[in-house]
């Protein structure tokens, strides 16, 4: 998948799961949209899933700090490198 | 100190009817609740009990996701009350989130239908599905779901009391907010207790033989409380909530009082969990009317639990005339909606505050043959004008506790 396609499979899921339509790709998630920790778990999840692995208990500490849509890809991008996986 | 509490705002959500008008529409009409119960595919084809205090109305919740993703359904039928009851009690956004206003509400068992579903993937499920179960599954479904649930709609931030117990869990909610009040502990408390549609509680009781079974084909003539035709309780559904406030603090603002707390108790049994006890039940009866500062002739109306169960009902009937004799009205008010559980004692104190309000008394649905067991007492049997200024909500759960709540008229 390239860049632009995880973004808008991200967008997908916001806009499904979370009813967040079109937040800004810096937007501060928290602040702007409400998404809060429960949120962050139920998101890892989906990333599970569009990646076809689980995360490992380090994996899931790191996106507790991810703010923005931005950084959720460079997160995703990160993992699927790890995994060879995603990436064309 | 002891302050003053009284009753500023409230509102239900029963089998027969949602507004004031619809409840007492019902009450005074002898329209019942109770309803066929529904398949659920997994324990109402093994249940002999085919009835149910059912809401089957549609309500319209406006809650945005935010609250949504946390709730199951027994805390949107919560957090619906508390919303109406908080804005009709116009309180301003910086009390409800000063840590003044505190939240005593509860449930039987928290959700249900979340627990079954979370079963259902721990039992079924292949390793993803049991993975899937995540925070959210357990603030659905915990035991302290309503409580929470509304502290985070409103921003409220005082205490916190999620009373589970049964049958008497909103009378708790209620007593123990009371209490809080009285004591100087808040400012207010919003108290009150609800339970989702649910075939496990009817199950738990159906196998006890507790529940009514021979009115399958006829819903409405079921439960039948004092009546020699009684053949068990009909669990229901539903939710009450009450605004209780410091009388200064309420008065100051202006606001309505629907009437006032002044007495509360609670015991224990003291030993079996189940079968009803004549001598905690009178004691209970007794230190209420202490701590109301009542002598029992000065006790009005009286709602009973009256579930229709064939012991519960005698034993009731004796306690009460044990302590006040013949002489105050007695209604069972589950006789029109089943037993709604962990709601149960807001709603009886809700429809109370109405009908003393209106200045008339409704009847024990389906009491057509008194029990002779039961015959002691004065049993409501009509509609009728009666001037009501203190009336009782009495209220027994399995675990051996129980309660009583003295409300009275305001002046």
């Amino acid at each position: 998948m390239t860049r632009d396609e995880i973004i808008n499979h991200i967008l997908h899921i916001f806009q499904k799961e979370f009813e967040i339509e079109n937040p800004g790709l810096d937007d501060d998630l928290r602040e702007e949209h409400e998404f809060d920790s429960i949120d962050a778990v139920e998101l890892l999840l989906q990333i599970e899933k569009m990646l076809g692995s689980e995360l490992t208990q380090e994996e899931k500490k790191q996106a507790m700090d991810i703010r923005t849509i931005n950084q959720i890809v460079d997160y995703i991008e990160r993992l699927a490198r790890a995994r060879q996986t995603l990436l064309d | 100190m002891e302050r003053r509490v009284v009753i500023t705002a409230c509102s239900a959500i029963t089998p027969i009817g949602r507004t004031k008008a619809e409840i007492l529409h019902a009450l005074r009409n002898g329209v019942s609740g109770i309803k066929p119960l529904k398949e659920d595919g997994l324990l109402s084809g093994h249940i002999h009990s085919k009835v149910f205090g059912a809401v089957d109305y549609p309500i319209t919740y406006d809650f945005k996701r935010t609250f949504r993703k946390t709730m199951g359904p027994v805390a949107y039928y919560a957090c619906q009350v508390a919303k109406e009851t908080l804005e009709s009690s116009g309180l301003d956004q910086a009390f409800i989130t000063s840590g003044r206003l505190g939240v005593a509400f509860g449930s039987t068992h928290g959700s249900p239908t979340v627990q079954r579903e979370i079963y259902k993937t721990f039992f079924g499920g292949t390793r993803d599905d049991v993975r899937s179960i995540g925070a959210v599954d357990y603030l659905k479904s915990m035991v302290h779901t309503t409580a929470v649930n509304i502290t985070k709609m409103f921003g409220i931030t005082g205490r916190v009391i999620s009373s589970s117990t049964a049958c008497t869990t909103s009378s708790q909610s209620i007593g123990f907010g009371y209490e809080m009040v009285k004591f100087g502990m808040q400012d207010a408390m919003l108290c009150g207790g609800a339970d989702e549609y649910d075939t496990t509680t009817v199950a738990v009781f159906d196998n006890l033989l507790a529940c009514s079974t021979a009115f399958n084909a006829t819903p409405h003539l079921t439960p039948r409380p004092f009546d020699v035709k009684r053949d068990g309780l009909v669990v229901g559904e539903g939710a009450g909530a009450v605004l209780l406030e410091e009388y200064d603090h309420a008065r100051k603002r202006g606001a309505e009082i629907l009437g006032e707390v002044i007495g509360f108790s609670c015991n224990n049994n003291g030993g079996d969990l189940i079968l009803p006890n004549l001598q905690g039940i009178s004691e209970t009866i007794r230190i209420g009317l202490r701590d109301a500062h009542l002598a029992a002739d000065q006790v009005d109306f009286i709602s009973a639990h009256a579930t229709g169960t064939k012991m519960g009902d005698v034993i009731e009937a004796q306690a009460i005339f044990d302590v006040y004799g013949d002489r105050p009205p007695i209604v069972g008010l589950k006789s029109y909606m089943g037993h709604t559980m962990g709601s149960c004692g807001a709603i009886e104190t809700i429809i109370l505050l109405h009908l003393m309000r209106e200045g008339y008394i409704v009847p024990t649905l389906n009491l057509e043959d008194i029990d002779e067991r039961c015959a002691m007492i004065r049993h409501s049997r009509e509609v009728r004008d009666y001037p009501v200024r203190i009336a009782v909500v009495q209220n027994f759960a399995f675990g051996g506790v129980n309660t009583n709540l003295f409300i009275k008229k305001p002046d």
